[in-house]
C-alpha cells in the first residue's frame, strides 16, 4: 500500500457501488426500451456521470471505445451553455467537430440539480439506425465530405426547462430514413438520463452533496494511482509500432498508416502518432476524442486493477496527433467509418506495448467490426434497414488460447439472431460458421474467421459494408503466425465461379435473389507454433479448425486419421528436421 | 407424512411434515460422492428416532443441485450436436459478447458438445415455416458411423426455424429411435419450441447434456428409499417454482436446473400473502452468494432466459456470456457473490472490498479454523456480536473468535487504521451495499420502487443483513420467517404441481385471422392435460392460465402478460395490448409512439389443484435456550458497544420489542438494531419495523 485516497474507505466502496449501479442502469433502460437493434441487441452506446466540473467520475457498462470520448463531449456543452443551463433541460449534439465521434452517435446530456445546486450531468451517447446522408445507416466509408454523411446537430438543448423542442424534433425525424425510431430510440437515451438524474439525486440525498463531492474527488484520484502504476511498471523507454489499413475507402489497396510511438517516463505516457497518414479521401478519418478513447481503452486492458473508468485514469496519459492526420481530420472530411480507425489504433497500440510489457498483450485480433447496412424495399414495398456487426476472433497471448467466436474487447457487441434476422427482414442466412485453417498458428493459437453468408429476398437495396484485414492481416507475437486475411465475395453467374470479389469498404446495390459472403479475418498466434503441444493441435484437427495439412505445414505435426492420432516418429523428425521452414521470431 | 429435502454443498436439510401438522427439521453432512446416500440416512435416522413406521411417509419433495453441478464440474454426458447445414458453430458462436470489458486474460466458457461432435444435415426450414430444402436423411449416414465408433451418450437435435415446423427434427428424431435405441435424444422444438437459434440449441444441448446423470441420480433416489421401505412417490422442483415427478423431470431435466432457489422463494410468497403482504423481495444469503428475488401481489416473476455455469461476480443483466444460456421459465432471481463465506479485501487504491472471491464452506471463515486466514463476512459478523460467540447451526459447528479478530486485525485494520469494530463494521456494510445491489437488480432496474415493499430474509446469513439492508433501501418492514436456515426444503412443501408450455406465433396482434394464436394455445392445453393425466392428476383438477409475450413491433425484447381467456377473440387481444403499455410504461416510463404490437410467443401454465395447505406448527428450537442471555454487540460509530438481550424468537410473542436485540436460533441469528422493533405475527413470522437510523 503506498497511498490511501479516501479519510473512509468504506464510503469510498459504498459511493463507488453506487454510481456503478445509476449509471448501469441508465444502460440497461436503454436496452429494455429503445427501438433499434443497434441499441437493443448490439448495445452501442455508454452512459456516464459527470460531476459539476465536468469531469467524468464513472461510465456504465458499456462500449469500450467509447471510454475516451465523453470527456471531450462534455467541454463542447460546458463551452456552449457554461453555467446556463437549468433543471429540465437536455442537451444534444453529434457534431463530430465539436467533441462527437460520428454523426450516428448523438450525445445526450441531463443536468442533474440537487435543489439548487449543480451536481453534474447524467450522460448517454448511442448509435442511431439512420442519420439521413448519402447512403442508408449513415456509416458509409466511402464519403468525402462530412456533408454526405447526414445530418449535423450542433450543440443545441433538445428539452429547455422539461418542455420539449419541437423544432428540433421535427427536424431530425425529416432528416432521416426511420424517423419512428430515430425519434423512439431518443425517448430512450431521454428516459436513461432521467433514470441517470434520480439515482444520483438520491446519493446525494443519503451522503449529502458535500461528502458526495468528496467522493467525486477521491474515486479520480483512485483511478489516476491505478493508472499510474499501471505506467510505472512498463520499462521507460520509447516503443514504436506501426500498423495499416488495407484502404481509405475509396481508392483500392492503397495501404494507410498507423503509427503509435510510446514515450515512458515513469508514471506519464506521451501517445504519439505523428507519422500516421495524413487525412485520407474517405470517412475512415477518426476525431482526436476518437483516437484517445483507443489509447485509454489499450492502457485500461493491461491494468490490472478494476478501478472505475474515469476522467483521473486519463490524467497521467497525453495522447498527440498533428492536425489535418488521419486521427485529427479538419473539417470537413469525412469520419463516418472511422471506427475502423480506432481498432487498427488499438492493434498499434498492443503492438507497441508487446515490446515493453511482452507477456501483457495478446496478438492482434480480427481487427475490429464489419459492420454493414441494407436498406431496400421488401416484396411487399415496405422499406426495410437493416444493419448488423460481424466478428470475431481474439488472438493467442502468453499462457492464454485465442478466442474463437467473440466479440472484439473494445466493441462488446452482440450477434444478430438468424431467426430474428430471417424474421424482420427480407434477408435468409446460409451459412454462420468457423473457416477452417484461419487462426494464426501459435503455441498458443489465434481465433478464427467466421464466415456469414445470406441471400437477399427484397426487390433490391443499397447494400453498404466496412471490412478491413485483407492485404494486412492481424499480426502474430512472439513467433506466431499471423491470422487469415478477410475477404467479400458477391454472387455474380457471369464470373467463372459465380462469385465475385468486392474491395475491402463499398457501397453497392444488391439484386433480389443475390447471395454475399463476408469471411473475417483470423487472430495472430502467439509463440513458435511447432511448441505447440501436439495434443491440442490434434485436438484442433479432429474440431475441424485444423486440417491435417496444416498441422503438418504451420505446428510440424503429423496427425493421422481413423483412429485419430499423433504419428510421434514422425512429429519428432518434423519438430527436429532443419528442413522444414523456420520462423524468423522478430517480424511478423 | 411429507418430506422436503434440499440438498446443498456442505449440509442437506430435511423437513418433514406429520400428519398431526407438526413441522420437524433437520440437517444431515451432504455426501456428494452419491447424494442420495444423505438423503437415506436422514429420512431413516428421523423415521427411528420418531418410532415412526418409514409407510407413514406419503410424498417426498425435492430440489436438488446435481444438474448444476454437473455443469459447473462438467460431469455431464458425452453429447453430439445436429444443426441445419451451414451452422454447426451456432453453439460455439453463441451471442459473441463478453461478460466484462478490459480483460484479455478472459477465457470463454468450452462448449458442451465439441466441434468434433456437432454436423450440419441438409434441410431447410424458412421462418414461415415452408420447407426450402428436404431433409436428406442419407447426409446423416457417415454421422451414424463415426458414432458406432464412438461413446455417444446423448444426442440434441435443433434445426433452424423448428419452433415453426418441427417436421424434420421429428423425422431425425424417429431415425435415431431406430438406429440408436439406447441414446437420449433432446429434440429442440419438445424442450423448447421457441424462436432464437443460439437460445433454443444451448438449453437444448444443457438438457442432453445433464439427461442420463439426473435419470441415474433420481433411479438411484428411489431404489435407495425403495430398499428402506419408503414407497412414496418423489416430486421434483423446476426452476419456474411448481413441480414436477421424477419421472418428468428425468425427460426434461433442463426444467431442474434451480431448484434449490425456486423453492425458497415459492414459499416466501405463501407466507408473504397470508401474512398480508402481497408485495415482498426476498432475500436468500447463504455461505457463497445472496439471491433476490419479487413478488408482487402475491405472484413471483419469472423471467424467461438466463445462464447457468458461470461465476457470479456482479448481478446486472448486462454482464452475460460466462455461463451456458437457457431460456426456460425461471423465477427472476438476481445473484451477488456476497455470502458468509464471501473474503473481505483492501485493494491497492484503499479501498475495501468484500467478494466475489469466497472461502466457501471448505476451508470456510477464518473462525472456522480450517486453515483460510483471511476475513469474511461471517468472522466480521462473529466481531459484531451477531453471531453466537462458540458455536453455529445449534452446536454443530465449533468457531473461535480469536481466530476472526486476528484475520480482520491482520488483514484490514492495519491497512486502513481503522479499529477492530470499525473494520468488521465495514465489511459487513460493504457486504449490504453487494446485497442492495443484487435487490436493485431484481426491483429497480424493472421499474419497481423497493421501498413500496417488504424484506423476507431466510438462508444462513439473510436475517443477520436484512435489517440494514432494508434501512438503505427506504425498505419500512422485515420478515424472517421460522427455520428460516431451511427455508428452501421447507418451501418444498408448500409447491404445486405445475407445468409450463410455450409456442413461438410471431404474429401482429392487429392480424384478423387469429387461428394460429388460437391452434397455438390449444395445442398447449392439450399437451399439458395429457401430460398431468399421465403422472395422475385428472383434468377436473387442473387450472389453466394463459399468458403471451408481447412487443412493440421492431423491438427485440417482449413482457409476459396475463391472458383471462377461454377464447381467442380480438377484445381479449386488445385487453393484452392495454396490460403489455400498462406494464410497459411502469417499466420504462413511457409508451411506444406507434400502436403496433407483436404477440411473439404463447405461454401457458397448468397447475394442479392440490389439499390447501394447514397451517402446520414447528415443533421448538431448544438449541438457542443453552446461548448466553446478554452480549456485546456493535452497532455502528453512532452506538458503538450496546450491551444487547439474546432471546428466542418465541419470547417475541405478545408485544413489539425494541432494538437493540439478537434473536438466536437453531441455524442462524436475527439482528435487530436499535432503531427498530421486533415482534411476532400470527404466522410465528418475526417482523421488524424500521426505524430511522
Amino acid at each position: 500500500m503506498e497511498r490511501k485516497f479516501s479519510s473512509d474507505p468504506v464510503r469510498l466502496e459504498l459511493v463507488k457501488n453506487g454510481i456503478g449501479s445509476v449509471v448501469d442502469e441508465m444502460v440497461l433502460t436503454v436496452v429494455r426500451i429503445a427501438y433499434s437493434s443497434i441499441m437493443k441487441d448490439t448495445m452501442d452506446m455508454s452512459s456516464a456521470f459527470c460531476d459539476r466540473h465536468g469531469r467524468m467520475i464513472a461510465q456504465g457498462l458499456s462500449l469500450p471505445l467509447h471510454l475516451g470520448s465523453i470527456p471531450d463531449a462534455m467541454d463542447a456543452v460546458r463551452a456552449e451553455y457554461g453555467d446556463t443551463l437549468a433543471p429540465g433541460d437536455v442537451v444534444v449534439f453529434n457534431d463530430p467537430y465539436q467533441g462527437g465521434m460520428h454523426l450516428p452517435d448523438i450525445f445526450m446530456f441531463k443536468p442533474v440539480f440537487v435543489g439548487e445546486h449543480l451536481l453534474g450531468y447524467a450522460v448517454l451517447v448511442a448509435h442511431h439506425n439512420d442519420m439521413g446522408g448519402r447512403v442508408p445507416g449513415s456509416s458509409a466509408a466511402d464519403s468525402t465530405e462530412i456533408f454526405q454523411e447526414g445530418l449535423q446537430i450542433p450543440v443545441l438543448k433538445l428539452y429547455e426547462r422539461g418542455v420539449p423542442c419541437d423544432t428540433l424534433f421535427k427536424l431530425i425525424a425529416r432528416n432521416v430514413r426511420v424517423p419512428d425510431t430515430v425519434i423512439g430510440d431518443l425517448h430512450a437515451q431521454e428516459a436513461a438520463c432521467r433514470i441517470g438524474e434520480r439515482g444520483l439525486c438520491e446519493l446525494a440525498a443519503r451522503y449529502g452533496v458535500e461528502t458526495l463531492e468528496q467522493c467525486f474527488d477521491e474515486l479520480l484520484n483512485y483511478s489516476e494511482h491505478a493508472a499510474r502504476r499501471t505506467i510505472s511498471a512498463i520499462p521507460d523507454g520509447s516503443y514504436t509500432c506501426t500498423d495499416h489499413l488495407d484502404d481509405d475507402g475509396i481508392t483500392p489497396n492503397q495501404p494507410v498508416t498507423v503509427k503509435v510511438t510510446l514515450h515512458v517516463k515513469g508514471d506519464e505516457l506521451d501517445v504519439d502518432l505523428t507519422g500516421s497518414s495524413p487525412q485520407v479521401r474517405g470517412a475512415i478519418n477518426s476525431t482526436l476524442s476518437f483516437a484517445k478513447s483507443a489509447v485509454y481503452f489499450a492502457i485500461r486492458a493491461i491494468m490490472s486493477s478494476d478501478a472505475p473508468n474515469n476522467a483521473g485514469f486519463m490524467r497521467p496519459i497525453h495522447v498527440h496527433a498533428p492536425v489535418g492526420t488521419l486521427f485529427n481530420p479538419r473539417r470537413p472530411a469525412a469520419v463516418a467509418a472511422r471506427g475502423i480507425s480506432g481498432f487498427r489504433l488499438i492493434d498499434a497500440m498492443f503492438g507497441a506495448l508487446a515490446q515493453a510489457v511482452p507477456l501483457k498483450p495478446r496478438a492482434a485480433g480480427e481487427g475490429g467490426t464489419t459492420s454493414y447496412s441494407i436498406g431496400g424495399r421488401d416484396t411487399e414495398g415496405r422499406y426495410v434497414l437493416f444493419r448488423e456487426a460481424l466478428m470475431g476472433a481474439w488472438g493467442g497471448g502468453f499462457e492464454r488460447e485465442g478466442i474463437d467466436g467473440v466479440a472484439n474487447p473494445a466493441a462488446n457487441i452482440g450477434n444478430a439472431p438468424i431467426e430474428m434476422v430471417e424474421s424482420q427482414a427480407p434477408i435468409r442466412v446460409e451459412q454462420y460458421e468457423f473457416a477452417t485453417d484461419s487462426g494464426g498458428a501459435g503455441k498458443w493459437r489465434g481465433g478464427m474467421s467466421v464466415v456469414r453468408q445470406l441471400r437477399f429476398l427484397g426487390e433490391e437495396a443499397t447494400f453498404q459494408l466496412r471490412s478491413d484485414r485483407r492485404q494486412h492481416p492481424p499480426y502474430g507475437l512472439a513467433g506466431g503466425l499471423p491470422g487469415a486475411a478477410s475477404n467479400n465475395l458477391i454472387e455474380d453467374n457471369e464470373d467463372n465461379n459465380g462469385w465475385r470479389q468486392l474491395p475491402t469498404k463499398f457501397t453497392t446495390r444488391l439484386k433480389q435473389g443475390q447471395a454475399f459472403r463476408h469471411t473475417t479475418a483470423g487472430a495472430g498466434g502467439f509463440g513458435d507454433p511447432r511448441e505447440r503441444d501436439p495434443q491440442q493441435v490434434l485436438a484442433d484437427v479432429r474440431d475441424g479448425k485444423v486440417s491435417i495439412n496444416a498441422a503438418r505445414r504451420d505446428y510440424a505435426v503429423c496427425v493421422l486419421a481413423s483412429p485419430w492420432r499423433i504419428d510421434q516418429a514422425a512429429t519428432a523428425q518434423l519438430r527436429n528436421d532443419g528442413s522444414t521452414v523456420k520462423y524468423d521470431h522478430g517480424k511478423r | 407424512m411429507r418430506v422436503g429435502i434440499d440438498i446443498g454443498g456442505t449440509f442437506t436439510d430435511l423437513v418433514f411434515l406429520c400428519s398431526d401438522g407438526t413441522l420437524h427439521k433437520r440437517k444431515v453432512p451432504s455426501t456428494p460422492a452419491d447424494y442420495a446416500e444423505a438423503i437415506i440416512h436422514g429420512v431413516k435416522a428421523f423415521c427411528t428416532e420418531q418410532a415412526m413406521p418409514v409407510s407413514e411417509i406419503a410424498e417426498i419433495v425435492h430440489a436438488t443441485t446435481v444438474a448444476t453441478n454437473a455443469i459447473l464440474e462438467r460431469k455431464g454426458a458425452r453429447v453430439a450436436l445436429l444443426t441445419t447445414e451451414g451452422f454447426r458453430d451456432v453453439l460455439e458462436l453463441r451471442r459473441i459478447r463478453i461478460p466484462m470489458s478490459y480483460d484479455l486474460d478472459w477465457q470463454k466458457p468450452v462448449p458442451l458438445v465439441a466441434r468434433e461432435f456437432r454436423f450440419g444435415v441438409r434441410e431447410r426450414i424458412a421462418a414461415n415455416g415452408a420447407t426450402l430444402t428436404p431433409l436428406d436423411a442419407a447426409s446423416l449416414e457417415p454421422v451414424f458411423q463415426q458414432w458406432a465408433a464412438s461413446d455417444i451418450e446423448a444426442v440434441a437435435v435443433c434445426f433452424l426455424h423448428a419452433y415453426r415446423n418441427p417436421q424434420h427434427e421429428i423425422a431425425v428424431g424417429q431415425l435415431l429411435k431406430r438406429r440408436f435405441p439406447a441414446l437420449r435424444v433432446s429434440l429442440s422444438h419438445e424442450v423448447l419450441p421457441e424462436m432464437l437459434e443460439y437460445e433454443r440449441t444451448s438449453t437444448t444441448v444443457v438438457n442432453a447434456y445433464v439427461a442420463p446423470l439426473i435419470a441415474t441420480y433420481l433411479d438411484r433416489l428411489r431404489e435407495g428409499l425403495g430398499r428402506c421401505g419408503v414407497a412414496a412417490p418423489i416430486l421434483v422442483m423446476q426452476s419456474n417454482g411448481g413441480l414436477i415427478s421424477a419421472g418428468l423431470a428425468a425427460e426434461r431435466p433442463v426444467t431442474i436446473i434451480e431448484s434449490g432457489p425456486a423453492a425458497g422463494v415459492v414459499a416466501a410468497a405463501q407466507i408473504a400473502q397470508a401474512s398480508g403482504h402481497g408485495n415482498v423481495i426476498t432475500l436468500d444469503m447463504g455461505g457463497t452468494t445472496a439471491k433476490a428475488s419479487i413478488i408482487e401481489h402475491g405472484d413471483v416473476l419469472r423471467a424467461s432466459e438466463y445462464e447457468v455455469g458461470g461465476a457470479v461476480s456482479v448481478s446486472s443483466r448486462l454482464m452475460r456470456g460466462n455461463g451456458y444460456a437457457l431460456r426456460i421459465p425461471v423465477i427472476d432471481v438476481s445473484e451477488v457473490g456476497a455470502g458468509g463465506g464471501s473474503l473481505a479485501t483492501v485493494d491497492t487504491g484503499g479501498s475495501l472490498r468484500v467478494g466475489p472471491r469466497s472461502a466457501g464452506s471448505v476451508p470456510g471463515p477464518a473462525c472456522y479454523g480450517r486453515g483460510n486466514e483471511w476475513p469474511t463476512v461471517t468472522d466480521a459478523n462473529l466481531v459484531l456480536g451477531y453471531l453466537n460467540e462458540d458455536s453455529l447451526a445449534g452446536g454443530a459447528l465449533g468457531i473461535r473468535r480469536d481466530l476472526a479478530e486476528n484475520a480482520i486485525t491482520q488483514h484490514i485494520s492495519g491497512t486502513t487504521r481503522l479499529s477492530l469494530h470499525e473494520a468488521a463494521y465495514g465489511i459487513h456494510q460493504v457486504a449490504n451495499s453487494n446485497l442492495v445491489r443484487a435487490i436493485k437488480s431484481v426491483s429497480v432496474e424493472r421499474g419497481r420502487d423497493p421501498a413500496e415493499f417488504a424484506l423476507m430474509a431466510f438462508g444462513g446469513a439473510g436475517p443477520i443483513h436484512a435489517a440494514a439492508v432494508a434501512l438503505e433501501l427506504g425498505v419500512r418492514t422485515v420478515l424472517i420467517p421460522p427455520a428460516p436456515g431451511v427455508f428452501s426444503a421447507y418451501g418444498l412443501l408448500r409447491a404445486e404441481v405445475e407445468q409450463h408450455a410455450s409456442r413461438t406465433v410471431l404474429t401482429s396482434t392487429a392480424a384478423t385471422d387469429l387461428t394460429a394464436i388460437a391452434t397455438a394455445y390449444r395445442e398447449m392445453q392439450t399437451e399439458l392435460i395429457v401430460r398431468l393425466e399421465r403422472e395422475g392428476y385428472p383434468a377436473s383438477r387442473v387450472t389453466i392460465r394463459y399468458f403471451a409475450d408481447l412487443r412493440y413491433r421492431g423491438q427485440s425484447s417482449e413482457i409476459t402478460v396475463p391472458m383471462d381467456a377461454t377464447e381467442i377473440n380480438t377484445d381479449a387481444l386488445r385487453l393484452v395490448e392495454a396490460r403489455f403499455e400498462t406494464e410497459f410504461e411502469r417499466s420504462y416510463g413511457h409508451r411506444g409512439p406507434n400502436k403496433d404490437f407483436e404477440l411473439v410467443t404463447c405461454r401457458m401454465i397448468a397447475t394442479v389443484i392440490r389439499d390447501s395447505w394447514q397451517d402446520a406448527r414447528w415443533t421448538t428450537d431448544h438449541a438457542a435456550a443453552a446461548s448466553r442471555q446478554q452480549r456485546d454487540v456493535y452497532f455502528g460509530r453512532q452506538h458503538g458497544l450496546l450491551p444487547t438481550p439474546v432471546v428466542t424468537r418465541e419470547a417475541l410473542a405478545g408485544r413489539a420489542h425494541q432494538g437493540p436485540l439478537i434473536v438466536q436460533e437453531y441455524d442462524t441469528s436475527v439482528v435487530v438494531p436499535p432503531h427498530c422493533t421486533a415482534a411476532l405475527d400470527d404466522h410465528v413470522n418475526i417482523v421488524l419495523n424500521i426505524g430511522t437510523a
